[in-house]
C-alpha cells in the first residue's frame, strides 16, 4: 500500500438499527464517493473505526462485498470508541480504514456444503461470509446456519432470517438457552443442538464463531461427526492498533492475528498455545 | 574506499554538519547522564562513554509522534496531513545501535504496509558510527550473525579508531559518501596496512566480549518451552516497570491513542509502549489473552529471540546490554534464555 497507511476514509452514517440491547448496527458512506465505490474487501475482513476526538477501534464488516454500497458494522456498547459510537446519530462523521486481515477462503470452497455455528453477537462476524455465500449461493450446495443466544431476545438480525431461508438450499436453525412464551424453534445449547442435528461432515466446511466456552464444545461434536481440523473454520479477535502487524500486540507465537488472522482452521489452532 | 581522518578533524567534519543539518550526538546533561541530544558545537560531544544511557531510536522512530491533526466543522471533519521530516544526523552511534535501526527498518517496511512515519524521516537520516573500542560487561553483540564492534550494518558512514588518535572512515550508503565528499579535506586517503590495523582492533575489542551465546540453540531451545515450568518462576523478580522495552535499540511496539483539545479539535498519536504492562493485550469488556506477568515476560523474551527470527530471519535484539543495566533487579536477558529448559 502507499501513501499514509494510518489516515482514515471521512464517513457518514447513512443509517443506524438497534439489534438488541446493547448491540446497534450502523450504515456507513464515504463522503467521497468514487472512494466508496473503489472500496472493496472479503468476507472475514475487518475494518479501523475512527472516532474523532475519541480514538479506535476494530471492527469486522457485517455486510459482504457484495453488497457494497456502504459498510455496516454491528457494534456492541462495551469500550470507550463502542460506547461513544451508540451515541452517534445519522449524518455524523466518522473514519474507516482498512481492509486488513485475511479472509473466509471462499474460492476453495466451491461445489461444497456450508455449515454456519454461531453463538450470540458471534453471529455479526459471521453475517458477511453468510449473506456472501448467500449472494454467490450457485458456487455451494446447502447452506445450513444454526444460531443460538441465551435468549430469543439476544438474537443479533432477527430480521434477516427470512430472507437468508428464502434462498434455495438453506436452511435456518435456531435455538435459545432459555425459550420465552412464543418461541417456536429450539431449545438447548448450541453444541446440543448441533449434536441433535446430526450434519454429515462429507464436502462440508463448519465455519464457527462464539463465547470460547460455546466455541469448545461445538468443536468437541463436530470433530465427533468426523470432521477433521481443516473442515472448521473460526475467526479470532484480540486487542489490536494498527491493523497491519507491526503495533506488536495480537500475535499468537509469530502469527499476528491482524495479518495472518483472523481466520484460522482448527487444524492451524490446535498446533497453537492457548494465549488468544 | 577507505580514508583517515583525526580526532580533531570529526570535529570540523562535526561543525560543518551542525551548521547544515540538526545533529544528535552522545552529550552529558546536568546531571552527567549522556544522551543523544541536540548539538550547538562540536566541542558537546561527548565521545568517552560507550553506550549512551537511551538509544537515539527516538530520533528516527519518535517517542510520541503525531499522525495527523484532526479538526471538525460544520462542513465535516479535514484532517491535516503532518509536515516533511527535515534532514537530521545521528553522530557517535555505536554499531549495536546503528544495527538496531537496520532491525526496525524491517518491520516497518513489513508487507504490503509501508510506515511512511517512519521510513520517510528514516530517509533523512545520515548515522555515522564509530566502532567500540572497549566493550562493557553487558556487552554481547558477537552473538549475533552480524554483531560485532566494528560491525556497519544500519550505518551510512563506519568511524574506526586506529593507532595515533586517526580513525578509518570507511562510507557504506550514498549518504556515508556524501559525508565525505562534502568535506573531503578533513579526510586522507587510507592504505593497505590501515585497513588490516582495522582487524586487528577488532579482534582486540571482540577479546573484551565475556559472553558469547548460542542463539541458534537457544531457539530450539525455546520452540517446545512455552509451557515449560521455566516461566513459573524465572518473572518472579520482574516488576514490570516496562525499562527494558524503553532503553532497547529494537522495541518497536506502539499504541495509537487521540489527543483531544476540544469539542473540534484533536490529533492521532501514536506513543512507545511496552508489552509489560497489563494494558497492552486487554480488550474492552476485559478479557486479556496475556494477563499475568509470567505470560507477559515469555513474551517478551520468546518475541525477540524466538518469534521475530520466525518473521525476520534475526532476532529482535542486538546485544547492547542496557536492559541489563536499566532493570531495576537485575534481570540479565542472556541468563534469562540461557537458562530455558
Amino acid at each position: 500500500m502507499t501513501g499514509n497507511i494510518y489516515k482514515p476514509h471521512i464517513a457518514k452514517i447513512i443509517d443506524i438499527k438497534i439489534e438488541t440491547g446493547d448491540i446497534k448496527s450502523f450504515k456507513f458512506q464515504f463522503v467521497d464517493q468514487a472512494a466508496q465505490k473503489e472500496f472493496t474487501w472479503k468476507a472475514g475482513q475487518f475494518l479501523i473505526l475512527n472516532l474523532f476526538g475519541i480514538g479506535e477501534a476494530v471492527f469486522t464488516f457485517a455486510n459482504p462485498q457484495t453488497r457494497n454500497e456502504y459498510i455496516e458494522c454491528s457494534i456492541r456498547k462495551v469500550g470507550l470508541v463502542s460506547e461513544a459510537v451508540h451515541e452517534l446519530e445519522i449524518g455524523d462523521t466518522v473514519g474507516i480504514r482498512g481492509p486488513y486481515g485475511n479472509w473466509f477462503p471462499f474460492e476453495k470452497w466451491h461445489g461444497k456444503n456450508l455449515l454456519y455455528v454461531a453463538g450470540g453477537v458471534g453471529l455479526a462476524a459471521l453475517r458477511s461470509p453468510i449473506e456472501f455465500a448467500l449472494d454467490t449461493k450457485q458456487d455451494f450446495k446447502n447452506i445450513t446456519i444454526l444460531y443460538g443466544a441465551r435468549s430469543p431476545m439476544d438474537l443479533c438480525y432477527k430480521d434477516k432470517f427470512s430472507d437468508w431461508e428464502k434462498v434455495k438450499d438453506t436452511q435456518m436453525i435456531l435455538t435459545a438457552d432459555k425459550g420465552a412464551d412464543g418461541w417456536k424453534h429450539k431449545v438447548g445449547f448450541v453444541p446440543a443442538v448441533l449434536k441433535e442435528v446430526h450434519p454429515s461432515p462429507k464436502d462440508t466446511v463448519a465455519i464457527i464463531c462464539g463465547p470460547p466456552i460455546m466455541i469448545k464444545f461445538v468443536l468437541k461434536e463436530l470433530l465427533d461427526l468426523g470432521f477433521t481440523p481443516d473442515q472448521i473454520v473460526t475467526t479470532l479477535e484480540m486487542k489490536m492498533k494498527c491493523g497491519f502487524g507491526k503495533c506488536g500486540r495480537c500475535n499468537v507465537k509469530h502469527l499476528y492475528i491482524c495479518k495472518d488472522g483472523p481466520v484460522f482452521t482448527y487444524a492451524q489452532l490446535k498446533d497453537l498455545p492457548d494465549e488468544y | 574506499m577507505a580514508y583517515l581522518i583525526t580526532k580533531e578533524n570529526i570535529k570540523e567534519v562535526l561543525n560543518a554538519l551542525i551548521a547544515a543539518k540538526t545533529v544528535y550526538a552522545p552529550k552529558k546533561d546536568a546531571e552527567d547522564t549522556v544522551l543523544f541530544e541536540k548539538l550547538v558545537n562540536a566541542s558537546e560531544w561527548h565521545g568517552d562513554s560507550l553506550l549512551t544511557h537511551t538509544t537515539a531510536k527516538d530520533k528516527v522512530y519518535l517517542q510520541s509522534e503525531r499522525f495527523f491533526k484532526i479538526k471538525k466543522d460544520k462542513n465535516g471533519v479535514t484532517i491535516e496531513d503532518p509536515a516533511e521530516p527535515e534532514e537530521i544526523v545521528i553522530f557517535g552511534c555505536r554499531p549495536c545501535d546503528a544495527r538496531g535501526f537496520d532491525v526496525i527498518n524491517k518491520l516497518f517496511n513489513w508487507s504490503d504496509f509501508v510506515d511512511e512515519y517512519y521510513t520517510k524521516r528514516m530517509a533523512k537520516t545520515t548515522i555515522i558510527t564509530i566502532s567500540c573500542e572497549k566493550p562493557e560487561s553487558t556487552c554481547f553483540c558477537t552473538s549475533f550473525a552480524k554483531g560485532s564492534p566494528v560491525n556497519e550494518t544500519g550505518s551510512d558512514l563506519l568511524l574506526t579508531p586506529l593507532k595515533d588518535g586517526k580513525y578509518l572512515a570507511e562510507a557504506y550508503t550514498e549518504k556515508g559518501e556524501k559525508v565525505i565528499s562534502d568535506n573531503l579535506k578533513y579526510f586522507s586517503e587510507a592504505a593497505e596496512t590501515e585497513a588490516k590495523e582495522k582487524e586487528a582492533f577488532k579482534t582486540a575489542s571482540e577479546a573484551k566480549i565475556i559472553k558469547k551465546l548460542d542463539l541458534a540453540a537457544i531457539k530450539k531451545l525455546m520452540e517446545p518451552a512455552f509451557e515449560s515450568a521455566y516461566w513459573e518462576t524465572v518473572h518472579l523478580p520482574c516488576v514490570k516497570c516496562g525499562a527494558c522495552t524503553f532503553v532497547c535499540p529494537t522495541c518497536y511496539c506502539f499504541d495509537i491513542t487521540e489527543k483531544a483539545f476540544d469539542n473540534m479539535n484533536s490529533e492521532r498519536v501514536r506513543s512507545w509502549d511496552t508489552c509489560m504492562s497489563e494494558i497492552f493485550t486487554r480488550m474492552a469488556g476485559g478479557v486479556n489473552p496475556r494477563s499475568d506477568t509470567k505470560k507477559r515476560f515469555r513474551q517478551r523474551f520468546m518475541h525477540k529471540f524466538n518469534y521475530h527470527v520466525d518473521n525476520f530471519k534475526e532476532e529482535l535484539c542486538t546485544g547492547c546490554g542496557r536492559c541489563i543495566k536499566a532493570c531495576p533487579v537485575s534481570i540479565d536477558v542472556r541468563k534469562v534464555i540461557e537458562g530455558i529448559k
